[in-house]
């Protein structure tokens, strides 16, 4: 791992008062924009974007460049779509850059509709992020009042309204398309694809949903090229990252490091867990990915490396467990939040996480059969791949990774009629 | 999509939440197939077919996650199938069945929710049993366009129901109980009432209203309990709750079920014995021009079969006619199909909003908007389009119509019958020009026309000659609703005919009136003439299903059967033949019409021959009328007529108010029919909105519930036509006086 001279993403951390305009553009803010609009075509940017192998943060880390070269090209006006309902377990990324550092959205939003030639935007933040919201309301006006926004940014011919919507607090909204449901006002359901949202996104029009983080990149990356963003990470996974790392540790909280950092370069960046303690497990990407055992904690981070690990990087949200964690409890709160953030669009993920939810409760609470265990399992597999959109697949990662890498423990759950380590699920009323 | 590919080749391939009309959702899973070169299941509902794609929905992938989505679907479904209205007719059990595993592996607890929950008076939600396959919420919303049911709640909480104290007014809100494809959306007045296996269930067609949707009656100890959309070829099966939920009126306590002469009654074969004898002896003395035959067309085709032949063989040629309710003829040359509405490139909306007289056709130009962008015009004296059928419309004077489409024709074409039609007219403004270019653009024209202004014939004839070789067909959306049955027999259905028979009855020209099935004081346009008929001819006799208005006035009642109690023959409004079955039968002494006309003719003394040897489709094409060429001269249309002070009379007809009487449809009837602008109300005093008033033209006067409607343009009062009660054919003029009045004495 490379060491970081400087945040780049979180350079609110090295820059005090960087969330104002002022403070921002005192250490060079929207220099990027300027650059981007003086120097460059709008094509010339998504081929920058292109080869600097920059790819989504929000979770599938699909290139960024290639997702903007998908937009219909019928002349329909275009759109932005900014996901900043980070709602994954585990993951605060987000809400740091926007709370600290939203001008650097803005801008990254502002280099991203150029590029894609979008005259609109839209960031559709998560409900509980209240103070977020404001920050960036608060942000937005002063953009706008300083012509950032509006009708011919910096006297040019582009013009860029933006747009900011809160949700309304549920998880599923943060998939993209129910995200654009949302946005349009109606249940918050995923839409079925094809067509994709870059064909009909938001009202229909051809959209480009990207994540904050990803946005956020976007003003180093135009002010210091591809070059720069590749000398992190690994050639198919190049760039920073942020890291949100909670859990067991001494210091939680987010890490801004290159792609190849190590999950236990990660664990002891937070300053490991409690002494006396190990490291059990670690969830790398949020709740919805599989977890790894502590013998695979020298695993990169990189997309590929999780992958070939079991797991993956998902949104960045590494959840660290030490000897102390049930894994069962873990399990059971884990799939327990899936059931109650299913939409109950389609019947596997809706029943079968209430099902899941229902069995695991039992099995922490020492009542459950050895049968149970295969049952889950099964309930698992008739979930996994046949769910209307990646909610259902992920409810099931978690238990699936650690039924198989700790089913000992399980099987203790089942015949000492008792949870061995002692933890208690709060609230495990049915409702 | 890879289902319907495959049902082309016969593989039924499972399904809930899809349903071709609503589009792929792709929520319930129950469709998962094994394609190969794809990495996991997929949904065949969501999956277009490719060529040399290969579908595999029996491998064992496939079957287990079929067999998982099964289960899933179980473990909060109760196991009340014994007590379900459904159970013997449920695709969850038919599915389970076939597909499922023999046994259930969930243990925990099943979520409880509300069960018989009405979210209207016609339609129970049972939560519990619900799959949330959308189809009735996607109906309701989407295709109907009329958001009245809802999903609340997340996940496994998700339920679907109605807008919290909002009940579901929609008249087409019973066919989500036909969609629903588990027993979560019952028919409340079906509920408990039968199961499938004591009934007689029959493919019908619908009693209710020219449209004749096809449908399946289910009847149970010779009484029809219910009536279900059935799909066909090219038609979706939907039914408006009109038709839907009136099922029962052969079984209304008004309904005739015995004979009657001079008020007492006798054996239906005592009646037809006195009935035969009077024939017989009046037409001794007077000649067959003594007598004459009116229909109501409401009978069978065969039943006109049998009227028609007994006019001509029995009475010797007696005269025989339709009472319609509406004085307009329809040049039978125009009549268009269904079939021709959904090609058409423009519809024209004339002087009738299909969603009050035949609701089913605005869901068909609704999905042909929505699907490919039908242009709707409309041309009424009141608007006609809704929130629900976007479109371009002309409000034009009361009694205007017809002037108004002449002008607008002549306005655009140079065809001689155009200019012909449009003689001694005011030349189109810019407005009716801009109508006229609208019906003249290429393509093909539909009109939907309810029958009022006479002169709307010749306007229409000239349009389509001016049209020339681009279509122009009419749909005509009045009733009765089996008119043309009248047409297919040969029984004249002009306006002319009727009024004639009526004239020479109201003269003292006719001896005795056979009335079959009509009720020419309510329903014909003009009703004074109508009542002096019934009052000055000697012996009035009725056959029929209910009694006419001025039933005081026969001299004999016959008793027949109605639809559903006997496999008959039905022409629609696009000329099309059906043949319902019957699952029921005819209470009482109602029997049916050929019986009872045979018996008159036996006492009469003339037996009818080979009566059942006829077959109503001989010398049809496609089971359709074969249609006459479009004849005849074009005549002026008349001016219209002179703007008058104070308010006047608009009319139209609503399946809503004037279907059959049913103790079932009875529960949303509603008991303001008519229609007046809010801010006129107000006017008035009526300041909630609706209330008595009372209506008067001259002398003649009547009290009629009215509510406000927005869509009825101010100066105006929109009486519909044919309501017991109401009778606004005996006001006259247009021009009628308005006062409110303390209590409703109407209907």
């Amino acid at each position: 791992m490379k060491t970081l001279d400087r945040h780049y993403l979180l350079r609110h951390r090295d820059v005090p008062g960087i969330d104002t305009l002022q403070g921002y553009e005192a250490d060079g803010g929207y220099s990027g924009l300027k650059k981007a609009l003086a120097e460059f075509e709008p094509d010339a940017i998504v081929d920058l974007v292109k080869a600097s192998g920059l790819r989504g943060r929000g979770g599938a880390g699909f290139p960024t460049g290639l997702k903007w070269s998908f937009l219909a090209k019928d002349g329909r006006p275009r759109a932005l779509v900014v996901n900043a309902d980070e709602g994954e377990p585990g993951t605060f990324k987000d809400r740091e850059l926007i709370e600290h550092n939203p001008h650097q959205l803005i801008e990254g939003m502002l280099i991203a509709s150029y590029a894609t030639r979008s005259p609109e935007s839209f960031i559709y933040i998560r409900g509980e992020f209240l103070h977020g919201h404001e920050v960036l309301q608060r942000a937005i006006a002063e953009a706008t009042e300083r012509g950032y926004l509006g009708d011919r940014v910096l006297g040019t011919d582009f013009s860029h309204h933006m747009y900011l919507y809160r949700g309304a607090g549920a998880y599923i909204c943060g998939e993209e398309s129910a995200l654009l449901e949302s946005l349009e006002g109606r249940r918050g359901n995923p839409r079925l694809k094809p067509p994709f949202p870059a064909v009909a996104g938001v009202y229909g029009l051809p959209t480009v949903v990207n994540n904050v983080e990803t946005i956020a990149n976007l003003p180093p990356l135009i002010l210091n090229g591809a070059e720069w963003h590749r000398q992190w990470g690994t050639e198919k996974s190049p760039g920073l990252k942020v890291m949100s790392v909670s859990g067991h540790v001494t210091r939680p909280g987010n890490y801004e490091v290159p792609l190849d950092a190590t999950l236990r370069e990660l664990v002891e960046m937070a300053g490991g867990v409690r002494t006396g303690h190990q490291v059990k497990a670690v969830i790398p990407g949020g709740s919805s990915m599989p977890l790894l055992p502590a013998g695979q904690l020298d695993t990169p981070i990189d997309y590929e490396s999780l992958v070939q690990a079991g797991s993956m990087l998902g949104s960045g949200g590494c959840i660290v467990m030490d000897d102390s964690t049930c894994i069962v409890a873990a399990v059971a709160r884990v799939v327990r939040f899936y059931r109650d953030e299913s939409c109950g669009k389609c019947t596997p993920c809706r029943e079968g996480t209430y099902w899941m939810t229902d069995v695991l409760d039992r099995l922490e609470g020492g009542q459950g059969e050895l049968g149970d265990l295969d049952t889950l399992l099964d309930v698992a597999d008739n979930i996994n791949g046949k769910a209307f959109c990646p909610l259902g697949d992920a409810s099931v990662g978690f238990m699936v990774s650690a039924i198989r890498n700790f089913r000992d423990e399980f099987v203790e759950h089942i015949t000492g009629r008792t949870c061995p380590l002692g933890a208690r699920l709060y609230d495990t009323v049915n409702y | 999509m890879v289902v319907d590919a495959a049902a082309t080749v016969g593989i039924d391939i499972p399904v809930y939440c899809y349903h071709q009309a609503l589009g792929p959702l792709g929520a319930c899973r129950i469709c998962l197939v094994e394609i190969e070169k794809m990495p996991k299941l997929m949904t065949a509902c969501t999956t277009a077919a490719t060529d040399g794609m290969v579908v595999h929905t029996q491998s064992q992938a496939a079957e287990k996650g079929r067999r998982g989505i099964l289960e899933f679907l179980l473990i909060n479904h109760p196991l009340d199938c014994p007590i379900c209205d459904k159970g013997g007719e449920c695709f969850l059990q038919d599915y389970v069945f076939q597909y499922g595993a023999g046994q259930a592996r969930f243990e925990e607890a099943k979520i409880q929710r509300h069960k018989e929950y009405p979210v209207s008076p016609y339609i129970l939600v049972d939560q519990e049993r619900c799959v949330l396959c959308q189809r009735c919420v996607r109906f309701m919303g989407e295709y109907v366009g009329e958001e009245e049911l809802l999903m609340d709640g997340r996940g496994v909480h998700t339920v679907i129901t109605n807008v919290p104290g909002i009940p579901l007014t929609s008249p087409f809100s019973g066919n989500v109980i036909d969609l629903c494809p588990v027993g979560a959306l019952l028919s409340e007045p079906y509920h408990y009432r039968a199961r499938p296996w004591n009934i007689e269930r029959e493919d019908t067609y619908c009693s209710q209203c020219p449209v004749g949707c096809s449908s399946s009656v289910t009847g149970r100890d010779g009484q029809v309990v219910r009536l279900e959309g059935r799909p066909t070829p090219g038609q979706w099966g939907w039914l408006c709750d009109h038709g839907r939920f009136t099922y029962d009126f052969g079984a209304h306590p008004t309904r005739l079920t015995e004979a009657r002469l001079d008020g007492e009654p006798v054996t239906v074969g005592r009646a037809a014995q006195v009935l035969g004898q009077r024939l017989a002896a009046v037409v001794r003395e007077h000649g067959p021009d003594a007598v004459a035959v009116l229909t109501g067309g409401s009978h069978t085709v065969e039943d006109h079969y049998a009227l028609r032949r007994f006019a001509d063989e029995v009475l010797g040629g007696s005269r025989a006619g339709l009472v319609k309710p509406v004085e307009a003829d329809l040049p039978l040359a125009l009549l268009g199909t269904f079939a021709e509405l959904d090609q058409s490139d423009t519809v024209l909306l004339l002087g009738t909003d299909p969603y009050e007289s035949a609701p089913v056709v605005h869901l068909a130009l609704r999905e042909n908007v929505r699907r490919r962008g039908l242009v709707v015009k409309a041309l009424g004296d009141r608007h006609l389009l809704r929130d629900t059928l976007a479109g371009e419309e002309w409000v034009v004077e009361p009694g205007g119509m017809a002037a108004a489409l002449a002008a607008a024709t002549a306005g655009v074409s140079e065809h001689p019958d155009a200019r012909l039609a449009a003689e001694g007219l005011a030349p189109a403004d810019e407005s009716l020009v801009r109508l006229g270019q609208a019906l003249m653009e290429p393509g093909a024209l539909t009109v939907l026309w309810d029958g009022r202004e006479q002169d709307l014939a010749p306007a229409l004839v000239a349009l389509a000659r001016a049209r020339g070789e681009h279509p122009t067909r009419v749909l005509p959306t009045f009733g009765p609703r089996n008119w043309l049955a009248a047409a297919r027999v040969g029984i004249p259905t002009d306006y002319e005919t009727s009024r004639r028979i009526l004239m020479d009855a109201a003269d003292g020209r006719i001896q005795v009136l056979l009335l079959w099935g009509a009720d020419p004081v309510r329903d014909f346009p003009d009703g004074d003439l109508a009542a002096r008929a019934l009052e000055r001819c000697p012996e009035v006799y009725f056959g029929g299903v209910f009694p006419p208005d001025g039933a005081e006035l026969l001299a004999g009642v016959l008793p027949t059967a109605a639809w559903a109690e006997e496999a008959g023959t039905y022409v629609n409004m696009e000329g099309r033949l059906q043949t319902g079955r019957g699952a029921a039968s005819a209470p009482g002494q109602a029997r049916p019409t050929r019986n009872i006309l045979q018996a008159v003719a036996r006492a009469y003394g003339t037996p009818l021959r080979k009566l059942d040897e006829w077959d109503p489709y001989e010398g049809t094409v496609d089971d359709r009328l074969v249609l006459p060429p479009l004849e005849g001269s074009v005549r002026p249309v008349s001016p219209p007529p002179a703007a008058e002070s104070g308010f006047r009379l608009i009319s139209g007809l609503e399946v809503a108010l004037t279907h059959d009487p049913s103790e079932v449809a009875a529960r949303t009837k509603e008991d303001r029919p008519a229609r007046m602008h809010p801010a006129d109300l107000a006017d008035l005093g009526l300041l909630t909105g609706s209330g008595p008033v009372e209506l008067s033209s001259g002398d003649r006067s009547f009290r009629v519930g009215v509510r406000g409607d927005p869509r009825i343009p101010r100066g105006r009062v929109f009486v519909p036509r044919g309501l017991r009660g109401v009778p606004i054919n005996r006001l006259g003029g247009i021009a009628v006086a308005v006062r409110a009045v303390e209590e409703v004495a109407s209907r």
